[in-house]
């Protein structure tokens, strides 16, 4: 179990489990985490081991069954859908796997759609929007519509709506699974980037090159349990991501 | 795996399935029930039913009157060969008689002299009793002396007495009889009229006759010249056609079928529109699963008959109840023309009960059927991406338009959905165009019946008291007169009265009686509605009503002659009132009618209130202040009335359901296409009353756009079937009838669309606040 001070976790994560039918099996068994500011940290694990399961109860789409989940000091267990939406609209960013941007608006209009939903002004929001997409070298994209983009460029565009809010927290999921090789490593890239800025952020990724590559800490989970953490730099078995690898 | 077992997987399960299944089960119910009505309506034609008692009972085109003085029975019968006249039946001695039952005025009736009830022409029903078999006995018309609420105070057995013949005999009442064009309100023996004449009456016959041609007015005119020609000059007094007689027997049916029929056919074509958008629509939410199905290798035909099947079941158990519902519906307008024929009790017919159900179900099973049979040909692959989110590239241009707009920014990407789907939204803009519609055109038609109601109680309407001679007297002796004025002046709560006489009267061209009203004193403020003209202002003037002008063929500004009291004199007709009784009215000052010296009499006081007395409290301390010897009373709404508002509500009811039902639906159907798009907005941190708002605002739009069009569609609506409605009553109505909604009024109540579809969006954006972002996320 990792022991971090209070002032250190931006995250908090204890005895959090999640059954989807009661008795069933569970997502996620009593897993004990935490994240520390600026930290990278990645979430590794096959198929249907819970990783996914684990982001989305860090990011609040989802709750626990039993535990508890703190975020930047706030126990998001306990908020109301009202008050875990505008907590996660200000303080965390969501990137997925294969986008999910909406298709009806322009990429500026998806940059934009966090800053709008908090109620900022049109032009901050255009701004800020804009700043992003610069920065992520996808400006000239900025009327078109995601169905016209590479992959590359959609998760740029993701990317850039994660960050609008300067979020505390950046969650990933699975954030090169739909990109090619190339592309996944620019992405990669970026993520490590963002990273040596001061963005906290959790990877969920069944890759051990990229949990290696970006991350900070690895947690590896297997059937919903977290079987073994490695720092960066510290070798993976080739058993640590079999079920029951210890 | 069985082949059912399969198909029912096919069909799928799950909550989504069954709440889809709820609304076309919902859906179908209503529409089947609203059709029902609309076709029964249809059906059951007061005229058509009219009509068919009017052949059978071989009904006069029209009675004449005719002085016997001046043509004999063989020059009467000569009439029935000429051409063009197929019937004749007559002379029957004619003459009009005051009837009292028992101490209760029966009013002036008309009686006629016949030996049976049958014959070539007005073959009477005769609905209780015999027919007189000698002097003293009398058949009455068996809606003659009913009392208040359809109670019947005359009975087989009974005496009344003819308070107007010498001696004021008494006859005896052995039988009830209906003539269906309303030849005569009595029938005795031949022999018995003279001894019925009022002292100085003249004697007068009746010829009843059928003609070849007689289907409009003018038929009729050139039928009466050519019988006029036919016999000496002045032999003819005056003729009544039948065409009068439809209004007269219709009653309430027909004034409440042009309204009835209005939201049925509303109600009909919204049925049809939202059954096919709601079953077609169930089935292409399936198309993902049916590619999938399809994918794993069920055939073309398993996958029709698995969605048919889907939307089959609910469709025909809403289409089953819902005709039952119709036939409860349409029960309380078919149940007041039943009587009025004869001819045994009226009810949705057969065909109605058994067409409606197939062809809604036809309806469903078609809409289901076509995109069924469109999967089932599609490939895999076709069919899953057919099933995906709306083809790209619709509702761009909205999206951006809208997202500049300086408004939430969840309240614009819901503006701008309903461009992604234009034909959903087109049938969702339909669905509440007509609820809307329907909404306004009730508002309106309900505020045009209050002031109709109010236009006919006018004297007698709430509000208003009435004072006449208790006992059998009619009359107020000169004592009671003055008794009355003084206590109607001392009681505070009297803002006006006026002395009135109601005798009956003869009026140049009519062959029975007419009912007048003679005020005594200032009546202006009875407050009839004035359709055309004036109230009468002077000696010699007088106001009639529709019926009078239409019987007579008179309009406002003739003049005719009236007997009142034995005296003849000319008036003036400067006005026509609103007074939508089947029966001529002509209204008139005290001594243009002749005053005491033509016979009339106070027989009451009409009393007008102040604003706020009760009527019922007034009336009590009239009562004790005028002691015995006085009657008084106050007035209710009339019941027809009363039944109108019911129905409009009902019906209103029903549009409106059956439109929230269609909003639901497709809002329903937008919420499961757009889930994943949901669930990302809801990661991105919508809340979920933003996420509510946003679903409401789906709808707004084709709102907003059904208030703009349901306005004027609805006030164009109830304007012609308030003038409908006048003329199935046989009335006019003044222009202030249909003008009731002022522009701010049609506005606010055009926004009742807004309300209708907020309401059926209101459930499914709730569904979608509360799902959890992961759960809609995982949907593709």
């Amino acid at each position: 179990m990792d022991v971090m001070s209070g002032m250190d976790a931006l995250i908090q994560i204890s005895d959090v489990t999640k059954r989807y039918d009661a008795g069933g099996v569970a997502a996620v068994n009593q897993i004990t985490l935490q994240v520390a500011r600026g930290e990278a940290m990645a979430v590794m694990g096959p198929s249907g081991s819970g990783k996914s399961t684990l982001l989305n109860l860090i990011a609040g789409l989802d709750r626990p069954t039993s535990g508890t989940v703190t975020v930047a000091g706030e126990r998001i267990d306990r908020l109301s859908e009202t008050r875990l939406a505008r907590f996660r609209r200000s303080r965390i960013g969501m990137i997925f796997q294969f986008f999910n941007l909406i298709d009806d608006l322009t990429v500026l209009d998806n940059v934009m759609l966090p800053a709008q939903l908090i109620g900022a002004p049109r032009g901050r929001a255009l701004a800020r929007a804009r700043e992003l997409l610069s920065a992520l070298m996808i400006e000239q994209h900025e009327k078109a519509y995601p169905a016209r983009l590479s992959g590359g460029e959609r998760q740029r565009v993701a990317i850039a709506r994660a960050l609008v809010n300067r979020p505390e927290l950046l969650l990933a999921d699975e954030p090169t699974g739909a990109l090619d090789t190339r592309t996944g490593q620019q992405i990669g890239a970026l993520l490590q980037e963002l990273n040596r800025a001061g963005q906290t952020m959790v990877l969920v990724t069944h890759s051990p090159e990229l949990a290696a590559r970006y991350a900070s800490r690895t947690a590896a989970i297997v059937d919903g349990q977290i079987e073994g953490r490695r720092l960066a730099g510290e070798p993976l078995a080739a058993g640590d991501l079999h079920a029951g690898a210890r | 795996m069985s082949a059912r077992r399969v198909l029912r997987a096919a069909a799928g399960r799950g909550p989504g399935r069954r709440v889809q299944a709820v609304v076309i089960f919902l859906v179908l119910l209503a529409s089947t029930a609203a059709a029902t009505v609309g076709l029964a309506l249809v059906a059951v034609d007061s005229n058509g039913a009219f009509q068919r008692s009017f052949t059978a009972q071989h009904g006069a085109d029209v009675a004449a009157g005719v002085d016997p003085a001046r043509a004999t029975s063989a020059q009467l019968a000569a009439t029935g060969r000429l051409p063009g006249v197929t019937a004749i039946a007559g002379p029957f001695a004619l003459t009009s008689i005051g009837l009292d039952a028992s101490g209760s005025p029966l009013g002036t009736v008309t009686v006629a002299g016949r030996t049976s009830p049958g014959g070539p022409v007005d073959d009477l029903t005769l609905t209780a009793g015999r027919w007189p078999s000698r002097p003293g006995q009398i058949v009455i018309a068996d809606d003659l002396g009913q009392g208040p609420d359809d109670q019947t105070t005359l009975q087989i057995g009974s005496t009344v007495t003819v308070t107007t013949a010498p001696g004021k005999p008494k006859l005896t009442v052995v039988g009830m009889a209906r003539s269906i064009t309303d030849t005569a309100g009595a029938w005795v023996v031949p022999a018995e009229i003279a001894a019925l004449r009022t002292p100085g009456a003249p004697a007068l016959e009746q010829m009843l006759y059928r003609f070849t041609l007689a289907g409009s007015a003018a038929q009729i005119r050139a039928d009466v010249a050519a019988v006029t020609a036919a016999l000496p000059a002045g032999a003819i007094a005056g003729t009544a056609p039948w065409l009068t007689a439809p209004n007269t027997a219709n009653g309430s049916s027909s004034i409440v079928a042009p309204f009835v029929m209005a939201f049925a056919i509303m109600g009909l074509v919204l049925s049809v529109l939202i059954v096919a958008n709601v079953v077609s629509g169930a089935v292409v939410a399936g198309y993902r699963r049916i590619g999938v199905l399809k994918s794993i290798g069920l055939t073309p035909a398993q996958v029709t008959i698995a969605y048919v099947r889907r939307v089959g079941v609910p469709a025909v158990a809403g289409c089953v109840l819902g005709v039952a519902a119709g036939n409860l519906l349409a029960l309380p307008v078919l149940s007041n023309s039943a009587s009025v024929y004869g001819v045994g009790s009226q009810s949705v017919p057969p065909w109605v009960d058994i067409a409606t159900p197939l062809g809604m179900c036809a309806l469903a099973g078609l809409a289901a059927l076509l995109p069924a049979l469109r999967a089932s040909r599609l490939s895999a692959v076709q069919a899953i991406a057919t099933g995906q989110a709306p083809r790209q590239g619709r509702g761009y241009g909205a999206h951006r338009l809208l997202g500049r707009m300086p408004l939430p920014r969840a309240m614009t990407i819901g503006l701008a959905a309903p461009f992604a789907r234009p034909a959903r939204t087109m049938v969702t803009l339909a669905a509440i165009v007509f609820g809307a519609t329907a909404v306004i055109f009730a508002v309106g038609l309900d505020a045009s019946l209050a002031r109709a109601a109010t236009g006919t109680e006018h004297a007698e309407g709430p509000g208003q008291v009435v004072v006449y001679p208790g006992g059998s007297s009619s009359e107020f002796t000169a004592g009671q007169e003055r008794k009355a004025v003084a206590v109607i002046r001392a009681l505070p709560g009297t803002a006006d009265y006026v002395a009135e006489a109601t005798p009956t009267v003869g009026v140049s061209g009519l062959t029975r009686q007419v009912n007048a009203e003679a005020f005594l004193g200032n009546a202006a403020w009875t407050d009839y509605d004035m359709v055309t003209g004036h109230w009468y202002g002077g000696a010699g003037q007088a106001d009639v009503n529709t019926v009078f002008l239409t019987q007579t063929g008179l309009s406002v500004g003739d003049t005719t002659s009236v007997i009142s009291g034995g005296k003849m004199m000319t008036v003036r007709i400067v006005g026509e009132v609103f007074d939508p009784d089947n029966q001529p009215l002509l209204i008139a000052g005290w001594q243009t009618l002749g005053g005491a010296a033509a016979g009339l009499a106070i027989q009451q006081y009409d009393i007008g209130l102040k604003p706020g007395v009760s009527p019922d409290a007034y009336s009590n301390s009239l009562n004790q202040a005028l002691g015995a010897g006085f009657g008084s009373g106050t007035y209710g709404g009339g019941l027809f009335f009363g039944i109108a508002k019911s129905l409009i509500s009902m019906l209103t009811l029903i549009v409106a359901v059956v439109a929230g039902l269609g909003v639901l639906n497709t809002v329903l159907l937008g919420a499961r296409e757009r889930r994943h798009d949901l669930g990302v907005f809801k990661a991105l941190g919508m809340t979920p009353r933003q996420a509510i708002g946003m679903v409401v605002c789906w709808v707004a739009a084709p709102a907003i756009a059904a208030a703009i069009i349901a306005a004027p569609a609805a006030d164009i609506l109830h304007s012609a079937t308030v003038r409908a409605m006048a003329n199935a009553a046989g009335t006019a109505i003044p222009a202030s009838y249909t003008h009731v909604l002022a522009v701010p009024a049609l506005a606010a109540l055009a926004l009742s669309g807004l309300v209708i579809a907020s309401c059926g969006a209101l459930l499914p954006g709730t569904w979608a606040a509360r799902s959890t972002a992961a759960a809609a996320l995982r949907a593709e």
